[in-house]
């Protein structure tokens, strides 16, 4: 399903001609397969996001190859990785990144939009989303009226109403109490099981990572097998 | 995405932020309205001239004063060539009488104007009658149609100075003999009649104000006027008719090229609406920089509207929105700002015109009097709907262009840059 080989990104700050190099990532390579929840841990700054930036095709790598259903995605152009993206992927974030003038179904309508389907296939899909995360009561709310579990959960029916293949969630409970943290990671785990969905979840919460079927740790920018724990 | 869902997201986000989009569409319409009133100025004016040249002579009529080398007069020789010419109807040589000419008709009498002409021409030329026939004999003659009421008693001509009234020779004028007495302006010479009988009445001039009191009569009549008043031979002025409209150009040009001088309506339009064109060129260009002075504020409104939905737009391309999408919802939104201000503007524009056409002639009127504005008829304000055509593609034009950068800075926002930004 994902197949990354040697991907080495380096950041430069500072100005031109004295700039400083920050090695992030030193050859990553990773894989995952269809059905497979993999978490990727690591401190603060340890380059998970941006591991997951290029993956999703927000940024190009310095060097590598990233592989998607088998297509090569770190050399798109901004339109084909636009495109790969609404196809290919659905995202979970940190803050959710609902759009505030939106109701909870409008939130989770909008990719069906981008996508050009009609209202009335937008509304059946969107409803069954709905139900599926538990928000059916809330779909006429706004952001700002629901509390965090909620919003994630718009977030996570925003993600799968186009029914992608892959999930990218980055520290999808990094904003959320410790119980709703709990509700949102079975959520997560039961859309794996009855579904078959793939997740890449990146997370310095070990909590988090526990839901993985496999984990790895990204530190000094290399990525190194974590021990595998039973699932909560 | 489906093209009613791109115009409700626009609708969205206009909504969200009503008052900006409602003073920078309200700054769009005032240098919309601004362009297309000042420029009906230049189309309502070139519409009163060319009324006026149209309305105050016949549009196919040709006049040839004289030759442009020589000071000869126009032999009937060179009129009978210029009837040659292909798409001339006819050519008619008027001329008039040098003597004061009074009609009567038993105790009426009036002053009128003799006009001698070949009347068969004149038919030819299309001279229209509104009663009668064309003469058939040379004692029978065709007047104007305000023959009838120049003819009045002398109570009435009394009555008449008093107050305006309406006398004047009641009746059908045709078949009626009248005397006409003329009276040489220069010279020793008794005044003389001679009886004539109409035969037909010609249409009512064009304008309301103008006063046809002419008396046409068979050309014929110069010799026994000239014998009896001595006055001499009246020059002839010469006018040739066309066929229509479009063939009084290439007759125009036929006679200049042959050595006349001619005066027609094309030539006269022709430089009048070169001076017009030049004219509503200038009052549109005037009134396209109010239209780019508004543009400045959809400039600004649109970059806001980037700046504040950075995040957003973000998300958008996150989720897989291209960013074609992206720059043509920016781009119909500064087009929407753009149509509405534009839509809004012509509806008050046809307004302020015809409040205008209503309101200058009046307040003109009131300071001329009422005699000398009698007869004052003008189009202040016009708008035509190639007007409304070319100020619509200048405002919204300027209001896509004006848009164009700040929907080239919502492509380019950096998705990771747009995600990190607090909520
Ligand atoms: N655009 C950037 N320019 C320069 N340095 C960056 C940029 N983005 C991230 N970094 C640096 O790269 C490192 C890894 O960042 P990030 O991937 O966000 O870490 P994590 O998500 O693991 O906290 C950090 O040291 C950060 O400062
Ligand atoms: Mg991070």
């Amino acid at each position: 399903m994902i197949n990354i080989k040697n991907l080495e990104h380096t950041f430069a700050i500072g100005k031109k001609g004295e700039e400083r190099r920050i090695p992030v990532l030193k050859g990553i390579t990773l894989e995952v397969k269809q059905g497979e929840i993999v978490a990727i841990l690591g401190k603060s700054g340890s380059g998970k996001s941006t591991l997951l930036n290029i993956l999703a095709g927000f940024m190009a790598p310095e060097s590598g190859s990233v592989k998607v259903n088998g297509q090569e995605t770190s050399a798109l152009t901004e339109a084909d990785s636009a495109a790969f993206r609404l196809a290919n992927f659905g995202f979970i974030f940190q803050n959710f990144q609902l759009m505030p003038g939106l109701t909870a179904f409008e939130n989770v309508e909008l990719p069906l939009k981008i996508k050009g389907l009609s209202s009335g296939e937008r509304k059946v899909l969107v409803e069954e989303m709905m139900r599926k995360v538990g928000l059916t009561e809330v779909a006429e709310h706004y952001p700002s009226e629901l509390s965090g579990g909620q919003q994630q959960r718009v977030s996570i029916a925003r993600a799968l109403v186009t029914n992608p293949p892959v999930l990218l969630a980055d520290e999808p409970t990094g904003s959320l109490d410790s119980e709703t943290e709990q509700e949102i990671l079975q959520l997560i785990q039961a859309l794996n099981s009855t579904l078959g969905l793939t997740f890449v979840i990146i997370t310095h919460d070990e909590e988090v990572a526990n839901v993985a079927h496999r984990q790895y740790r990204l530190h000094d920018g290399e990525l190194m097998k974590g021990e595998k724990r039973h699932a909560v | 995405m489906q093209f009613k869902d791109q115009v409700d997201f626009i609708r969205q986000h206009m909504k969200r932020n009503k008052l900006r989009v409602t003073t920078t569409i309200l700054a769009a319409m005032m240098g919309c309205a601004f362009l297309i009133v000042l420029a009906s100025v230049g189309f309502g004016l070139h519409k009163t001239i060319t009324d006026d040249v149209l309305d105050n002579r016949k549009v196919t009529e040709i006049e040839v004063p004289s030759k442009v080398e020589s000071e000869e007069k126009i032999t009937p020789a060179e009129v009978q060539t210029m009837r040659n010419i292909p798409h001339v109807e006819a050519v008619v040589e008027r001329s008039g009488v040098a003597a004061e000419a009074m009609a009567k008709i038993g105790a009426r009498s009036g002053y009128v104007n003799p006009i001698l002409s070949d009347l068969k021409e004149e038919q030819k030329a299309g001279l229209a009658l509104s009663e009668g026939a064309m003469p058939k004999k040379a004692e029978e003659v065709v007047v104007g149609y305000h023959f009838a009421k120049a003819l009045l008693t002398d109570e009435e001509r009394e009555a008449s100075e008093e107050q305006q009234s309406e006398n004047g020779f009641a009746g059908s004028l045709i078949g009626q003999t009248f005397e006409l007495e003329l009276t040489p302006y220069e010279g020793e010479a008794e005044p003389a009649s001679w009886s004539f009988t109409v035969a037909g009445v010609l249409e009512e001039p064009a304008k309301d104000w103008m006063s046809d009191g002419s008396v046409y009569l068979d050309d014929s009549w110069a010799a026994a006027f000239n014998e009896k008043l001595g006055t001499g031979e009246e020059s002839k002025s010469i006018s040739v008719y066309a066929d229509g409209l479009p063939s009084v150009g290439a007759i125009s040009e036929a006679l200049k090229d042959d050595g006349y001088y001619v005066y027609s309506v094309t030539e006269e339009l022709g430089s009048m609406n070169m001076f017009f064109t030049a004219l509503k060129a200038g009052l549109i260009f005037v009134g396209t920089i109010a239209v780019l002075i508004a543009s400045i504020g959809i400039f600004n409104t649109m970059t806001m509207a980037v700046t504040e939905r950075t995040r957003e737009i973000g998300v958008m391309k996150a989720i897989g929105a291209q960013p074609k999408l992206v720059q043509k919802l920016f781009l119909m939104e500064s087009a929407a700002i753009g149509i509405i201000g534009t839509g809004i503007a012509v509806v008050l524009s046809y307004a302020i015109s015809m409040l205008a056409n209503w309101l200058v002639p009046i307040i003109i009127k009131s300071s001329l009097g009422e005699q000398d504005s009698e007869g004052f008829d003008m189009v202040i304000s016009l708008i035509p709907w190639q007007l409304v055509v070319i100020a619509s593609i200048i405002s919204i034009g300027v209001a896509m262009v004006s848009g164009w950068r700040p929907a080239r800075k919502a492509t380019q926002i950096d998705v990771i840059q747009a995600l990190r930004q607090e909520l």
